[in-house]
């Protein structure tokens, strides 16, 4: 197929691949840039060389606040994400009919803008329990995490052999042997590959972390953010080419675990 | 213990979280804008359309989401095929360019756009250079930002929807095309360009919705000059406090979106993006 197509038209298609490459890459290679740069101002193409803005953003006590509170925020929508999507997926998977109503349900926060879904828990909330708190941000994580764990789970439970869990009942095996030996293993390139989505999504999240801020519930991106809008320096490009390159890792191991192609397509 | 308990069980956590955590919420939004001193109102929303100022912020809402979701239907077509038919090792390369600036924080690509489009920024500075523009031209704080910001942040939608239904299609029908004399760009049009229509519909969908719904590129590139509705949302919210009326913009937003989400999913738009 590719060999029919003319010379001409492959030629733009690698002018075209290439402009694009540098669209979509031109702000994280800027921010990188700017984090490296010797100007006091944020400027681009950097002026020399230096990791001065790194030592700024490490001692810094606001950043550094910051970067704990969204670590430690991420670690625990990753754990509980993981566990309760990994449980619904499996769920799902076990009605005959795939992408039913259930698998809508659970994709849904996927589906709708965060904004909506953040007003309406800041006024949920304080309503009922008043001033927002670290639980808040928890659920509100969590809940647009479910359906990227939920996603990846049931595509590679899609592939599976549902003959596997008949095999072992009757060979004896109880309900918990059966989830544990059985169902998880088969489960896991899934859930491995949905705890990372659920550590980015988190790590990352501005909208809803900026609707539920208090000034001493401040993540990375929305003190970021703040920073973005009154002042911009080399130091908030420190702290962003920190959470690119976090984002690289994430990647890269996602690709080791489930195939980045694979999930792009799934 | 039943099968069919044991399954529910899977299920209760995750449909407990989303009925307190994400319907009850919204459920909650929706009763606040039409909530007044005396009981039901419909001020909150007579308000918003009473004079201009409102209407013309929904309007720009949903001009700049239509030309976003526009150019990235126009570079994302092209872009997806070539990543269906191309070799496994240039798509890995190719779904790695498109993922990462997805898995990257909004906040941070719009820092980029930032230093590129503010006054002494490259691009600004090329385009003073080669002529276009006044001695004071410069691309943050107008529309154009916002676009170029929003289809970075949104092309990567476009691209995996698109890529999705276009990797599915059968290589033979276009080589039957081929045979019996079509040309390339023929047999794009009048073959992949139809069959690639359910993608297309679902990706400009979900790259409307979010163009529609979004508020941090707009805000820190557009300025306050150009507010969007979820911008003013956000500021209702954090600044001036009218939660009531700051309800009944986010329930204007959720009516328009809720309009787009429902063809989205029944065609089954929750296999893409």
């Amino acid at each position: 197929m590719v060999k029919a197509v003319p010379l001409w038209l492959r030629a733009a298609a690698v002018v075209f691949l290439l402009l694009l490459a540098t669209f979509l890459l031109a702000p994280l290679v800027v921010v990188v840039g700017v984090s490296v740069s010797e100007s006091q101002f944020v400027v681009f193409p950097p002026q020399g060389f230096t990791l001065r803005w790194y030592e700024n953003a490490l001692s810094s006590q606001a950043y550094v606040d910051a970067f704990k509170l969204s670590g430690l925020l991420a670690i625990l929508v990753t754990l509980s994400a993981t566990i309760i999507g990994g449980a619904a997926a499996i769920g799902i998977s076990r009605f005959r009919k795939p992408g039913g109503a259930l698998e809508t349900v659970f994709l849904s926060p996927l589906v709708l803008p965060s904004i909506i879904f953040a007003i309406g828990l800041l006024m949920l909330w304080s309503a009922v329990f008043g001033p927002t708190s670290f639980l808040t941000l928890w659920i509100a994580h969590t809940v647009v995490a479910i359906p990227y764990v939920v996603r990846t789970t049931l595509a590679v439970l899609a592939e599976s052999d549902p003959f596997l869990e008949e095999a072992a009942r009757t060979m004896g095996a109880n309900r918990l042997q059966r989830l544990w030996f059985v169902t998880l293993p088969q489960c896991r390139p899934g859930l491995v590959a949905g705890a990372f989505f659920a550590f980015n999504i988190s790590f990352d999240e501005a909208v809803l972390s900026l609707f539920l801020r208090t000034p001493r519930l401040t993540t990375l991106p929305v003190h970021i953010y703040g920073q973005l809008e009154f002042s911009p320096d080399p130091t908030v490009a420190a702290v962003s080419t920190l959470m690119i390159l976090i984002t690289i890792a994430l990647m890269l191991v996602l690709d080791r675990t489930l195939g980045l192609t694979r999930f792009a397509s799934a | 213990m039943t099968d069919r308990r044991e399954t529910w069980l899977l299920l209760a956590p995750g449909l407990l979280l989303l009925a307190l955590g994400f319907l009850l919420p919204i459920a909650r939004m929706l009763a606040l804008s039409v909530d007044g001193p005396d009981g039901f109102t419909l001020s909150a929303f007579a308000r918003f359309f009473q004079d201009g100022y409102y209407p013309s912020i929904l309007w720009r809402t949903v001009w700049l989401a239509s030309i976003i979701t526009a150019i990235c239907a126009v570079i994302g077509f092209p872009m997806a095929y070539i990543m269906a038919r191309c070799n496994p090792t240039l798509r890995l390369w190719l779904v790695m360019l498109v993922i990462l600036p997805l898995m990257t924080s909004v906040v941070i690509r719009t820092f980029g756009w930032m230093v590129l489009l503010s006054r002494s920024g490259l691009v600004s500075r090329t385009i003073r250079d080669m002529g276009f523009g006044g001695r004071s031209f410069q691309l943050m704080q107008t529309e154009t930002a916002i676009v170029i910001g929003m289809v970075q942040v949104l092309l990567p939608f476009m691209v995996l929807s698109l890529m999705g239904v276009i990797g599915r299609l059968d290589p033979r029908l276009e080589e039957a095309a081929r045979t019996m004399g079509c040309t390339f760009l023929g047999t794009m049009r009048s073959v992949v360009l139809p069959l690639a229509v359910p993608g297309l519909v679902a990706g400009s969908l979900l790259v409307f919705t979010l163009a529609a719904s979004s508020f941090v590129t707009p805000s820190l590139l557009g300025g306050a000059r150009l507010e969007v509705l979820a911008g003013a949302v956000y500021k209702n919210v954090t600044q001036t406090l009218d939660w009531n009326f700051a309800a009944a913009q986010a329930t204007i937003l959720f009516a328009g979106i809720a309009l787009i989400l429902v063809p989205y999913l029944r065609l089954g738009g929750n296999r893409h993006g």
